[in-house]
């Protein structure tokens, strides 16, 4: 039963479940099809579903409303800066990651400095981030280069690439969290930030770079997303506010904060896909369609939440 | 003087108020837009052709002033208050593209009873006192299938990509493809997703629900979300059904290189966002005293596959195509709806 009792598995049987009901309805066409794009499409929610799990980590009250607006302005300049130039997708995802960063500063002195709470002072950024993607470009769409678009859309040994990139920065955060001293500071102070800084933990040095790393994974989900589609528009993040919460809490990271969880980010990615596709093609209604996904949500964080208090 | 005197007084002057309309002089009155979003490429497409026209029109000396105003969370509460601000800065009309059909109508009836002039358009209100420049949403809906059965007499499954759900918008083009599907019954919807209207989210929608989905005929669309299922289609290694497309410049540039590649054959409708200069000429016509009736329709932004090279022509790079109305176009649809 020891493997029942991680709380990442949850995630991953709920995607796996949705999968096969998906696929018991085409009697097994469109299997590779099916999970290709729940891969393609997952990995963008996976790379800021990580960051957000980074913040969530730090304790109640911390997380990062941003991330939408943050996508839109690293694309949006990111995409204008390139031009749809051959040859500029490095410079081009510089520009992504810098967007990504000085908004991480940003967020992260209006908290520190201000004392505002994070949800208030990253909606408020939020706004000025929007404000400037429409500045700056006035919602006009750019080309990606042709080679950052076929790498964004492309596959290597049959897996997207957006989906490896989203496996190497699992991967390194796991790593970060479970072997090194950052990840058992940011664990230490979520789980009670008094103690930990009196245990002599730097604890707004840790507090400042997760605020960073979040603005940058959402810079380059950003990049990637528009890259993959065409373009960014203005409205490209608007649909992982909410994804990028949901796949913290339905992979079974500890909404209050202290235990982190990156397998459970990338399962809940994927079924929060699976989940839209399967009731689709049931032919659920939009309204059906809510109702039964929240349920499901509710479920299975119920399940995931009740193991772990029993262990 | 003696109180009846005053009030005599006071309805000479608003005769010579009225009079002044009369003569048709509105460049002394101040209009202000108020607008509820401004978060994707339609809008901002909407906002510089108001700002064109209006900085023509002031300069021209038809009037005074025409502001523009966007509130930041596309909440009616916020809207509201921000059309109550406007009837203290004394504009003489209000242009309006409402977050909700309802919620702002006490603002509006604050502003009528202030003495303003009201106008909807798009996102239209309810309020009997403002003007309502309406879109056939349903006749959109309607024209689409009507196209696809000209297009394929032999009928075939449709995939049905809808807009946010819970917005009457989505509700309204939806019931009309419905209606159009019952009238062709040599269709048949065999899937529907919501595409939010946006590209990535059409893109991600349609990819989940092929695999499930039989041989597609033609898809059925409500704007920014075509390029979307193409993509969706190409990515899946099917082949591209008929879609019918909305007015974004990736759209129409993609229909030219497969017109070109294979003789793609499909159709563009939308409502061009220039429909904000057509407000400013309807609400300048009521200003100058004009008979205007309550309710007029907007013409949709049809582009067939003859005009698809000039369309492109004039749609800048990753914008929207678009038109803009003068003051005879608008004189011309008020005289349609009479």
């Amino acid at each position: 039963m020891s493997v029942l009792s991680k709380p990442w598995i949850w995630a991953w049987l709920a995607a796996l479940v949705t999968f096969a009901a998906t696929i018991g309805l085409t009697s097994g066409r469109g299997t590779g099809e099916l999970a290709y794009a729940a891969l393609s499409f997952g990995a963008f929610a996976a790379i800021v579903g990580m960051g957000q799990m980074l913040v969530i980590t730090l304790g109640p009250g911390n997380v990062d409303l941003s991330i939408p607006a943050v996508m839109t302005l690293s694309a949006t300049l990111a995409l204008k800066a390139m031009g749809s130039e051959p040859g500029t997708a490095l410079m081009g995802l510089g520009v992504a990651l810098a967007v990504g960063i000085g908004a991480g500063i940003a967020n992260y002195a209006l908290i520190f400095l201000l004392r505002l709470p994070p949800i208030i002072a990253t909606l408020a950024a939020s706004l000025v981030y929007q404000s400037l993607a429409i500045w700056s470009n006035r919602g006009l769409r750019i080309r990606p280069p042709e080679g950052l678009a076929d790498f964004a859309t492309g596959r290597m040994l049959g897996l997207p690439n957006v989906a490896w990139v989203g496996l190497v920065i699992a991967v390194v955060l796991w790593a970060v969290l479970e072997r090194s001293i950052w990840g058992r500071w940011l664990l230490a102070s979520g789980q009670n930030m008094r103690a930990a800084r009196l245990a002599g933990i730097p604890v707004e040095l840790v507090r400042a770079t997760t605020y960073l790393v979040v603005a940058a994974l959402a810079g380059l989900a950003g990049y990637l997303l528009a890259s993959f589609s065409g373009g960014a528009a203005l409205n490209m993040g608007a649909e992982y506010l909410l994804t990028s919460i949901a796949v913290v809490v339905i992979g079974g990271t500890s909404i209050a904060g202290g235990y982190s969880n990156v397998p459970g980010v990338w399962g809940a990615a994927l079924f929060m896909f699976l989940v839209v596709s399967m009731l689709n093609s049931y032919g659920a209604g939009a309204g059906v369609r809510s109702v039964l996904t929240g349920a499901i949500i509710i479920g299975i964080v119920i399940a995931a939440s009740t193991r772990r208090l029993r262990t | 003087m003696t109180r009846k005197m005053m009030l005599l007084g006071a309805a000479g002057l608003v005769a010579a108020t009225g009079a002044a309309q009369a003569q048709s002089d509105t460049s002394g009155m101040r209009i202000a837009l108020s607008n509820n979003y401004a978060g994707n490429s339609w809008r901002q497409a909407m906002l510089q052709t108001w700002q064109e026209t209006a900085e023509e029109a002031v300069s021209e000396g038809v009037v005074a002033a025409a502001d523009a105003y966007t509130t930041s969370e596309n909440q009616a509460t916020e809207q509201a208050a921000q059309i109550q601000n406007m009837i203290l800065q004394g504009y003489d009309a209000i242009v309006v593209n409402a977050a909700s059909p309802t919620a702002l109508n006490g603002a509006i009836a604050e502003a009528c009873n202030a003495g303003l002039t009201v106008v909807s358009f798009d996102g239209i209100v309810t309020e009997p006192c403002a003007w309502r420049i309406a879109v056939d949403f349903e006749q959109m809906g309607r024209e689409q299938v009507a196209y696809l059965a000209e297009q394929l007499p032999e009928g075939g499954n449709l995939l049905e990509i809808r807009g946010l759900a819970g917005v009457f918008v989505d509700e309204a083009i939806s019931a009309g493809v419905h209606d159009g599907v019952a009238q062709n019954d040599q269709f048949e919807i065999v899937g529907s997703v919501n595409g939010d209207w946006a590209q990535d989210v059409a893109q991600k929608a349609v990819s989940g629900v092929l695999p499930s989905l039989p041989e597609i005929a033609g898809v059925v669309t409500q704007g920014g979300d075509g390029y979307g299922a193409a993509q969706a289609f190409e990515a899946a290694g099917r082949d591209t059904p008929l879609i019918i497309l909305g007015n974004r410049q990736d759209e129409l540039e993609w229909w030219a290189e497969q017109r070109d590649a294979n003789g793609y054959e499909t159709l563009s409708l939308s409502i061009a966002p220039g429909v904000a200069s057509l407000a400013f000429w309807v609400t300048q016509q009521i200003l100058a005293g004009e008979d205007v009736p309550k309710d007029l329709t907007v013409p949709f932004l049809t582009i067939t596959q003859d005009d698809l090279d000039q369309a492109l022509a004039d749609t800048p790079e990753g914008s929207v195509a678009n038109v803009s109305y003068s003051r005879e176009d608008a004189q011309q649809v008020i005289s349609d709806a009479r």
